[in-house]
């Protein structure tokens, strides 16, 4: 487990809504919805490009630890509201979805096991 | 990196296509979004996705991205793997997620398509 | 890539194809008798510089543009056409090598000859260096595996005879709704784009731009068109198509708007993302939308190093 403040930190990740102070137990990367209620887990870091406000949602509803949004992409208004309703992390990087998750992992998040 | 490599990386079967393992691949990119693969993606990338269908490989080909790597164990019907072939994209498919996929790659060294001065 | 092996593919197809082999056979002519008058509904609508004049079938002259303007401002619609047109005409026999009429066509600088066929002298055909091109772009597509073609591309045919006039036009039909076949023109087009030897990174931002807006019309619309027209300083790409149309098109353009249905988006596509990939990817584009008519967009790619090759 990693805390997601040290990840916030050392990949210089800005933050726009949320408590960090949380566990990570691994990353999940899609751009589908209904892939991430299908295959995330519990505590994992999900990586996307998704701005809607659904991904606040599904968050919630996987326990995940946190969003970050891929490619300098700015949650919507709405997404932003919700997140915050629930206090789901939302992250964002300019990095692409490829550089970030390696990023992660070189700070030991791994994929789920499957 | 050689493709061999990243077959060995990715635990990858190779499906199709003019798979040589000398080849070369200097650059990963993942999306589930094909406008988002058009928009960034590079030539001679190989791309990651967990999408499964004829779209990712015209995807791939109009953008003139080499390799397909389907992830999570997906496994691309015969109308895709023709497609593929007719178009020589090189398909391959892996067990791991995604993110287990771009990590490894990542860590041993394939470059992001968002570095723009790596256009080849 | 091999250039003299390119070359020389180029150079044995000129001599193996025939003038017949690639020539338009279904054109219009004119008899000598006629009054000049009648040539403006042929010429304009047609939209052709040049008619050959067949008596009997038998070529007896070529009568262009020129000289049908010229008798409109001397006032001589009444003359017979046999006193106006030119009769001291080049002509090349159907079963001449195509290397001859790439010859000829340098040699005398004209946009069209007629063709003639050797044992009666009657008219077969016209040809123009369009046709030569789209004639030897054919033969590569028959004859060559893939892997071969990529090193027979027609781009120095292209550097040796291309004049300023030239286009070529590919025409695909885009099904509405059906997303197995979704990506046959773009992919179709990239191909020919490639044997015409245009550069790879043009030939791949036009065939993005190509394949984004037929996913819009495979998405969107019932089916419609896309023609692309290639000359020696741009691609222009139109794709059409007869509704629904957009309502705000200012809107549509703005990145992440998308109306896209549910269907669409697990295909990975309906970010909204498409038609700023499209302008991204192009030197102009133009969107015009009726509400219930249709919409009609405009790509252009320009070719600054056409003639340079790669
Ligand atoms: N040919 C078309 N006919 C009708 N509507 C269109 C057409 N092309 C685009 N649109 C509209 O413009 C929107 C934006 O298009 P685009 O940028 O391609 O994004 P996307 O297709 O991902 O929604 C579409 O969601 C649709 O509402
Ligand atoms: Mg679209």
């Amino acid at each position: 487990m990693i805390n997601l403040k040290d990840i916030v930190q050392k990949l210089d990740l800005k933050v726009v809504t949320g408590n960090i102070d949380r566990e990570v137990s691994a990353g999940y990367s899609s751009d589908l919805l209904s892939d991430v209620i299908a295959n995330a887990q519990k505590d994992n870091i999900w990586i996307t490009l998704q701005i809607h406000v659904n991904i606040v949602a599904v968050a919630n509803l996987q326990e995940l630890a946190g969003i970050i949004l891929v490619n300098g992409r700015q949650p919507e208004e709405a997404t932003l509201k919700k997140a915050e309703q629930e206090n789901i992390p939302i992250l964002l990087t300019e990095l692409s979805t490829f550089e970030i998750v390696g990023k992660l992992y070189e700070l030991g998040i791994h994929g789920n096991r499957r | 990196m050689k493709l061999t490599k990243i077959k060995e990386i990715l635990e990858a079967d190779v499906l199709t296509g003019k798979y040589d393992p000398e080849i070369e691949v200097q650059i990963g990119c993942s999306s589930d979004l094909m406008s988002e693969i058009l928009a960034f993606g590079k030539p001679g990338s190989i791309l990651l996705t967990s999408l499964t269908n004829i779209q990712v490989i015209n995807t791939a080909n109009v953008a003139d991205i080499k390799v397909v790597c389907f992830v999570m164990g997906k496994i691309p019907d015969e109308n895709i793997i023709n497609l593929a072939k007719k178009n020589d994209v090189i398909v391959f498919i892996t067990k791991l997620t995604t993110f287990e996929s771009c990590g490894r790659l990542y860590k041993n060294g394939l470059k992001s398509c968002s570095y723009s001065n790596l256009d080849k | 890539m091999d250039d003299t092996r390119t070359t020389t593919k180029i150079q044995e197809l000129t001599y193996e194809l025939k003038v017949e082999d690639v020539i338009s056979k279904d054109i219009a002519t004119v008899s000598s008798k006629l009054p000049v008058s009648l040539l403006r509904d042929i010429l304009y609508k047609k939209r052709i510089s040049g008619v050959p004049v067949v008596n009997d079938g038998k070529l007896v002259g070529i009568v262009s543009i020129e000289d049908f303007i010229k008798c409109l401002e001397q006032g001589e619609m009444d003359a017979l056409i046999e006193d106006k047109m030119t009769k001291k005409i080049k002509t090349l026999y159907a079963d001449e090598p195509l290397v001859h009429a790439v010859m000829k066509f340098e040699k005398y600088g004209f946009g069209r000859f007629p063709v003639i066929s050797r044992k009666d002298k009657k008219l077969v055909g016209i040809i123009t260096k369009s046709d030569i091109i789209k004639g030897i772009l054919k033969k590569l597509e028959t004859a060559y595996h893939d892997e071969e073609e990529r090193r027979y591309r027609a781009s120095h045919i292209f550097n040796d005879i291309i004049a300023d006039e030239v286009f070529l036009k590919f025409q695909y039909y885009v099904e509405g709704k059906n997303f197995d076949r979704a990506g046959e023109a773009a992919t179709g087009l990239k191909k020919t784009l490639y044997r015409l030897g245009l550069s790879p990174e043009i030939v791949r931002r036009a065939s993005i731009s190509t394949y984004e807006a037929e996913i819009n019309i495979v998405a969107y619309t019932d089916g419609g068109e896309i023609i692309a027209y290639i000359d020696p300083h741009q691609i222009k790409i139109i794709i059409t198509d007869k509704g629904p149309g957009i309502p705000d098109v200012k809107k549509a353009l703005e990145p992440g708007f998308s109306t896209a249905p549910g269907w669409v988006k697990e295909l990975g596509f309906g970010a909204g993302m498409g038609l700023p990939n499209i302008k991204k990817f192009s030197d102009k584009m133009t969107l015009r939308s009726t509400v219930e008519k249709g919409t009609h967009l405009e790509i252009i790619i320009k070719l600054s190093d056409y003639r340079n090759g790669e």
